[in-house]
């Protein structure tokens, strides 16, 4: 790995962060466990169009260990890491069939796995499915989430795309 | 700006999950609350189930308002409130307070869960014995 690369992805990594943790300050707006915007994703979407998988999952892995440790919520490090983990090898396979400037379903689609795996994690950790009620607000509201993360997503490769001096945009982002 | 048959496929699936979605969860929110509670032969059971085991079940209609706490194994509590024949959590010290924000208990397809506590309150079928 190049030090360039290293460096942009840690500084995604931090980015990501700062972002998680500014969220964690907004008051609950969803009084469902495991419902909330997820603005760091806006982070993994835009990474997982521009890096390779294994970068990716670098970065996410990093992310959310991290931000479990500033939350200090170590209960819900299971369920944000098999959503994620869900999320993201969803999205990577997705990036194959979706390309760039149909970014926001790919975020979208991802929000909706995201909530599939915290379902399962769920499920699976209190040997219940008394959680499975909440799956269709979960999905619901993830849509919507996802959708407007993906679409800052979009945003910051259309800015980063025009005037960026980004390495091999062209190859990453249009092939 | 061409739109793949993957797209297409895509675009459609998210619309049906979205639209399914909505109407389930509109389904399960607002078709099965129960406005009067007394509805059920007089009784409204409800069981507090931790770590998969019941370890409280009462009517609540024939319950006094109170509040008690229940310990996790593992350390932490939920306060568990009564009142008006309506149970809630009342205060809890995980950190997110998901437990508290759910409100009180309504419907049956929607238990209040607390997930860092692994406690379910629920409405129940089974109070005879």
């Amino acid at each position: 790995m190049k030090i360039r690369k290293i460096t942009e992805l840690s500084l995604l990594t931090g980015l990501a962060l700062i972002i998680f943790v500014v969220e964690l300050r907004f008051p609950d707006i969803l009084p469902v466990p495991g419902g909330k915007l997820g603005l760091a994703n806006i982070i993994t979407v835009y990474a997982v169009y521009k890096y390779r998988a294994c970068e990716v999952f670098l970065l996410v892995l990093a992310r959310i260990i991290l931000g479990t440790v500033f939350a200090s919520n170590f209960s819900a490090l299971i369920y944000s890491l098999s959503g994620a983990l869900f999320c993201l090898a969803g999205m990577l396979l997705l990036k194959r069939i979706i390309p760039v400037r149909w970014l926001w379903l790919c975020s979208t689609i991802g929000a909706v796995l995201h909530n599939t795996g915290q379902i399962a994690a769920a499920i699976a950790v209190m040997q219940s499915f008394a959680v499975i009620y909440y799956y269709p607000f979960l999905v619901f509201c993830g849509c919507i989430a996802g959708a407007f993360t993906g679409i800052c997503a979009q945003l910051v490769v259309n800015r980063i795309g025009r005037k960026g001096r980004s390495y091999n945009e062209k190859r990453l982002f249009y092939d | 700006m061409e739109i793949t048959k993957g797209v297409v496929i895509c675009l459609i699936s998210v619309i049906v999950i979205f639209i399914a979605s909505a109407v389930t969860s509109f389904i399960i929110m607002h078709s099965s609350d129960r406005e009067d509670p007394k509805e059920n032969n007089g009784t409204n059971y409800v069981e507090i189930v931790q770590d998969n085991k019941i370890v409280y079940i009462f009517d609540l209609n024939s319950e006094s308002d109170r509040t008690f706490r229940i310990e996790c194994p593992k350390g932490g509590w939920n306060d568990i409130t009564i009142e008006n024949s309506q149970i809630f959590i009342s205060d809890s010290d995980c950190p997110d307070k998901t437990c508290v924000n759910m409100g009180k208990l309504r419907s049956e397809y929607a238990p209040i869960v607390c997930l860092p506590h692994k406690l379910v309150i629920r409405f129940s079928d089974r109070g005879d014995e």
